[in-house]
Parts: structure tokens; sequence; C-alpha cells
């Protein structure tokens, strides 16, 4: 047990600055994800945590060790990657069993190490067999059950559901976050996938070109993204971006997005009262925008008309791709919606949702 | 209806056919240079064929089958040969092969090992450096070593002396005879089959020449292991020398068995080697049986006996091949799934 620290951590392979400045702590027995998309530095991250890759700057703390020079062997750390890194010549028993054996663990602890986690990953019977005649599914929880039985104070996860099929990768998504209810040890998980931050995480840092952009429970990241590129991320379909122009007119303000304007409700506007003129980026994400029949009642609703590019039937729900002046947007609305391609139709923005976003700093207005 | 029923047939036998149209010419050939000789070979092994045979062959006269007798005396050491003994030579020819497998292997392994290292300088010159020993030809090579074995001017001698000059204080020339001493210098070493220094000598220069394939075939092996074996190893808390005996090893092991198994098969037949440097001797103790069939025709003009030796040895091959071939086939790809 215990947490992570990275103080002001710098990484540079060469020339090419990967990691520019990450500065973050990780609270004992928490589920950390690392998200952000690929190239953005979340596996050097992870690796310089590991002692894969040495740091160019600043320290890495497990609980209160500073372990920028500690062997990965000597940091308590167990890790899963995405390729599982399982030895092709040893039998899964002796997959789980090699860290064991070279610490000397006692033959009857490793055996009851070994059963047990087998036992929690529901491999018992494959405990003779090679990796090669496994499933990938298989060999993902070889490769977990390797990490468990080291019982190490910090789990880290490469990427580990990347290499499994859509329907293994919800499974795989729920047995992992059982797994940390179970042991109550801090894990850190890579992924670039918003869906799988999104559902294991106990909090989450999205991290792009080297630096932290925001690090908060799902909820919060989704409800407020701290500036355009969170925002972007979180969320799918992707929230929706206007450019536009703010107007004060009196007590009103609205937004000028050329094709249409909207009113910021009086509640919300107070932010904005003085930035007349000011170029910002609206953003609404799909399921804030309504096909009027099926639009829930009491919303600050705005019209917008628009045509329907493309329709997408989910059964449960409907995905519009409309378009207005220069700008492109999906809604996300009630199935029954009679919208179809072609039409001009009106869809309500329910601005109780909306963000703005400063289009210099791109930091979120509020 | 029926015309395209009959056209399809023909076809049909014609598909049937042409295979084995285009395997004829090489039938042709392999028969006339390969099974013709093979089975005539067999024949005469039979016979007292000699020189005066060569003329009429088959036909001659005086040519009689005399049945096994020629293996009987080739088992027997009763050809009137000094220092012949097939048994000898077999063990002998056996251990040479071994015995270099043995060193070659392994050194090749560790030398592409450390030049696999991340980060050294020069990889590239220092991998196509050593695979020059396998380009020089044989001939070239195995009179390079002689004159550096050469008794009196030779570089192993001199070096021998400036050592034990440096070292030991003696300045004394040493003068070894590497390819005319008789006497065994580790005695009993290999029981039945004395190894005189002609032998070692052979060893150091066959040493040269073999270990660089050794090293390019494990060079390709290890550039196929993935890295993150090496990184989860060292997460479970492996050493240099605990990821070399538990990653490497056993990963390089299916692509150096066959190799060994090939360095095996070319060293027990390594002619033009043992032919060009100690030409068998001295007093036969390095023969393979590929070189003493060679001096029975050359030298004796005995081809009958030739012929017999001949067929014994392929008797060996088929037995080793039959051997290595099922060690490679049991080793397995560990990646395949």
């Amino acid at each position: 047990m215990a947490s992570v620290t990275y103080n002001n951590v710098v990484k540079n392979f060469g020339d090419v600055s990967v990691i520019k400045n990450i500065d973050f702590t990780v609270d004992d027995k928490e589920f950390l994800v690392l998200v952000g998309p690929s190239g953005c530095g979340k596996t050097t991250a992870l690796r310089m945590l590991a002692g894969l890759e040495e740091i160019t700057s600043g320290e890495i703390k497990i609980g209160d060790r500073i372990v920028n020079d500690v062997a990965p062997k000597d940091r308590d750390i167990a890790m899963v990657f995405q390729s599982y890194a399982l030895y092709p010549h040893m039998t899964v028993f002796d997959n789980m069993a090699f860290g064991l054996k070279l610490r000397k663990t006692p033959k009857s602890e490793i055996n009851r190490r070994v059963n047990e986690a087998a036992e929690i990953l529901d491999i018992k019977h494959l405990l003779d067999r090679k990796p090669r005649q496994l499933s990938g599914g298989q060999r993902q929880r070889v490769a977990v059950g390797r990490a468990i039985v080291r019982e190490p104070k910090v789990f880290l996860f490469d990427e580990p559901l990347s290499n499994l099929d859509a329907k293994l990768r919800v499974q795989m998504r729920a047995e992992i976050s059982k797994l940390h209810q179970r042991l109550q040890t801090t894990f850190i998980y890579v992924t670039h996938d918003q869906t799988e931050a999104m559902t294991m995480a106990s909090r989450i840092a999205v991290i792009n070109k080297g630096l932290l952009q925001q690090l908060d429970t799902p909820q919060v990241l989704y409800d407020r993204p701290a500036n355009l590129f969170v925002a972007g991320f979180i969320g799918s379909p992707s929230m929706n971006f206007f450019p536009g122009k703010i107007d004060v007119d009196g007590g009103k303000v609205t937004v000028d997005m050329d094709s249409f304007k909207v009113q910021i409700p009086d509640a919300l506007a107070a932010p904005y009262k003085n930035m007349n003129g000011k170029k910002i980026v609206f953003g609404i994400r799909p399921e804030n925008i309504h096909d009027p029949e099926f639009a829930p009642p009491n919303i600050h609703g705005e019209k917008v008309s628009a045509k329907v590019d493309v329709t997408e039937l989910m059964g449960n729900e409907t995905f519009l791709y409309l378009i207005t002046g220069a700008n492109t947007f999906i809604a996300r609305v009630d199935p029954r919606s009679q919208k179809r391609v072609g039409h001009d139709v009106q869809v309500i923005f329910d601005m109780d949702k909306f963000h703005i976003f400063d289009t210099e700093t791109e930091e979120a207005i509020r | 209806m029926a015309a395209a029923q009959s056209s399809f047939s023909k076809t049909k036998r014609q598909n049937a056919v042409l295979p084995y149209l285009y395997l004829l010419p090489a039938f042709l050939i392999m028969g006339v240079i390969t099974f013709y000789p093979l089975i005539y070979q067999v024949i005469i092994s039979f016979t007292n064929f000699e020189t005066q045979h060569l003329l009429l062959g088959m036909r001659s006269p005086d040519l009689r089958f005399i049945g096994i007798k020629n293996y009987i005396d080739i088992f027997t050491a009763a050809l009137p040969v000094e220092n012949f003994n097939f048994f000898r030579v077999l063990e002998f020819n056996f251990w040479w092969a071994l015995s270099n497998v043995i060193l070659h292997v392994p050194a090749g392994v560790m030398i592409a090992t450390l030049l696999n290292t991340d980060g050294l300088w020069l990889k590239r010159i220092y991998r196509a450096a050593y695979v020059l020993p396998v380009v020089v030809p044989p001939l070239v090579v195995a009179t390079v070593w002689t004159n550096i074995f050469d008794e009196r001017y030779g570089a192993m001698n001199q070096l021998l002396t400036t050592l034990s000059g440096t070292f030991l204080g003696n300045f004394d020339p040493i003068y070894i005879r590497w390819f005319e001493d008789v006497k065994p210098p580790i005695p009993g070493f290999l029981p039945g089959a004395p190894l005189t220094l002609a032998y070692y000598a052979m060893m150091i220069a066959n040493f040269w020449l073999g270990w660089p394939f050794m090293s390019v075939v494990a060079t390709g092996a290890l550039q196929s292991i993935p890295k993150d074996l090496y990184e989860a190893a060292s997460i479970d808390g492996a050493t240099g020398g605990q990821q070399f005996w538990n990653i490497t090893v056993p990963l390089l092991r299916p692509a150096m068995i066959p190799a060994a198994v090939y360095g095996f098969t070319l060293s027990f037949n390594l002619f033009n080697f043992v032919f060009f440097m100690t030409g068998g001797g001295p007093a036969r103790s390095t023969e393979l049986l590929v070189t003493f069939a060679y001096n029975l025709v050359r030298n004796l003009r005995w081809y009958g006996v030739a012929a017999a030796f001949a067929v014994i040895i392929f008797a060996v091959a088929l037995v080793v091949f039959l051997i290595t071939n099922r060690i490679t086939r049991a080793t397995q790809n560990y990646m395949e799934a």
C-alpha cells in the first residue's frame, strides 16, 4: 500500500521532449487512470515509475521513498504489459511463480499464492499450459495473475485491454475494477480509451503533449472540463464545438455563432458580462441537444435550425449529424425522433449545460 | 454437352500428367549424376575393383565378386594400411564434430549477446567483421592456418615464445611441432582415439572459422526476442545473468539447435580443411571418414574398398541425419500459437 508522487517530472529522449512537466500525487489505494491520445507521454510516465525509463529531471516517490535511482525489482511494483510479455517457454504456473522464485520465496508459499491468484482469475485449469495454448483473454488473466502473486505496493497497467476484442474488453474492465476493490492496492492504469478511463477510475489524469491537463473524478471531468482538450477528449460522441463571439446587450449575454445565436440564461451569465466582443469556443455535448418533440420540460432551451446530414439509429438513442452554416454537430436524441436525412429541422440546445472556452488559451471560462 | 464433357476430362487427364513431365528433366539429371553412381558404387563395393578395371568397368574379365570381404576388411582393420582402425576413425570423427559444436555455439551466442547490448558503438562494423571468415575460401583459410602453426616460422610458436618470455622470463624459442608430434598432450582425453596436437591446432583454426556463423544465427534470433520480456523479468526481479539464463538461452534454443545440427554435419564432413591442413596426419590421428575414403581412391586406388567405405559413410551419415532431423523437428517455436 503506498501513494505515488510525481514531482516536476521531465523526460526527454534526445532533443524530443516527451514529458514536459508532470506534477501530481496518486493517493494510497486509489485507481488512477492516465488517459490521453497516442504519443502524449502517458506510457512514458508509467515506465518511469516502473524504472524502465530514466527520469530526465524531477523525482518520483513511492510512499515516502524517492525511487529515481532504485532498480525496477526493488520498487515493489508489478506491471501488466500491453503485449502481456508472458515468458513463452514457461507454463502459466511458472510465469506466475517466476518473480517469487527469483526472490527465493519458499515453495509452499509460492504454491499458495499462485493457486490463490489463479482462483481469483479463474485460470486454475490453465496452470500447466504454455502461453501459446491460451486465448488472448486467458493470456491477459495470466499477466494480471503474475502481478497479483507478487503482492506489490503498486500495480501498473499499460493499456492491458487494447489487444482484446470489444466484448472481452468490457468484461475484463469489470474484472479489473473488482480486483481493485478486492486487493485494496494502488492501481495506476494507462489507456488511450476514454471509456475505460471513465468506467474504471476513481480519478482520471488527462495528459496531452507531455502535460497534465486535468486530474479529477470522472464525473467532474465530464461535467466541468478544464479546457478544450479535456472537453473534446472525454465523452463519446465528443462535445460539439462552435467558434463564436460574446455579445453583451444590456443585461443579456448571447453567443453569436454566425449562423445562429443562443442566449445564456441569466443565472449563468455573470462570468461573461464584461466580455463583449470576445472570441470564444462554445461547447455543448450531443445529449444536451434535443428533438423539440421530446425535449425535457423546464430547461432553458434555445432553438437552432439545421439540416440533417446523417442519422445513426442505435436502438436506445439516435444520433443526428446536423449542419448549420459552416458548422457540423451531433445531437443524441430520443429514438422516437422522426428527423430524417435531408430534413430542415429545429433542435433545442439545453442552455443549462453549455461550456465556453477562451479561443486563445483554450481554458474554460466559468 | 457430350463434347464439353470429353474436353473437360481430357483437360483433367492432361493436368494429371503435367507435373510428371515437369519433374522429368530433374529426374533424368539426378539419375545420371546421383542415382547411377550411387548404385554403381554399391555394386563395386562387393568386388575387387582396382585401377586395371577402370577401362572396361563391370565387363573386365578378372573383376570378381568377393561378397562382403571389403566390409569385413574395413571393420577388422585387415587392410594393409598403416595406423588404420575404422572404429578409431569413426570415434575421432564424431568427437571432432561434437567438440567443434560444443565450442562454437556457446561462443557464438555469447558474442552475439554482447554485441546486442543497447547503445554499443559501431555494432554494425563488428557484425560485418565477424562474417568475414565465412566468406574466405577454405583453401586460403587452411593455408593461412598451416603457416600460423609452422614449427619454425609460424605465428603461434612465436606468440607462445613471447608469452613465455613476458610471463615466465624464459626467452628460449618454443618449437612445438603442431602437425608432426604424435604424442597426445593430454593422454587418455578421448579413450581409444588419441588427440594429437594437430587436433588442437585444427580446433583452433576451425573455431576461428566456425563461431561467426553461430553468431550470425544467434544475432538474428536475439533480435526476435521481444524487449518487453526483459522488462517484465527486470520487474520480476531478475538480474542480468538471470535474464540471460531464464529468457535469452531458452528463447535462443529453437534457433540454435538447428544451427548446431548444421554445424555438426558440416564439421563431420569437413574434408577440405582436414585435407589441406594435416592431410589426416600425423599417423592418421586426425583422419576423418571422408578424408580416409579419399586416400583409398587417390593414393591406394582400391576402388572396391573405397566404395565399401563410402557405403559405410553413407550409412553413418544417414543415421546422423535421422537423429539430428528428429532433434530439429522436436524443437518447437515458442511463439507459434
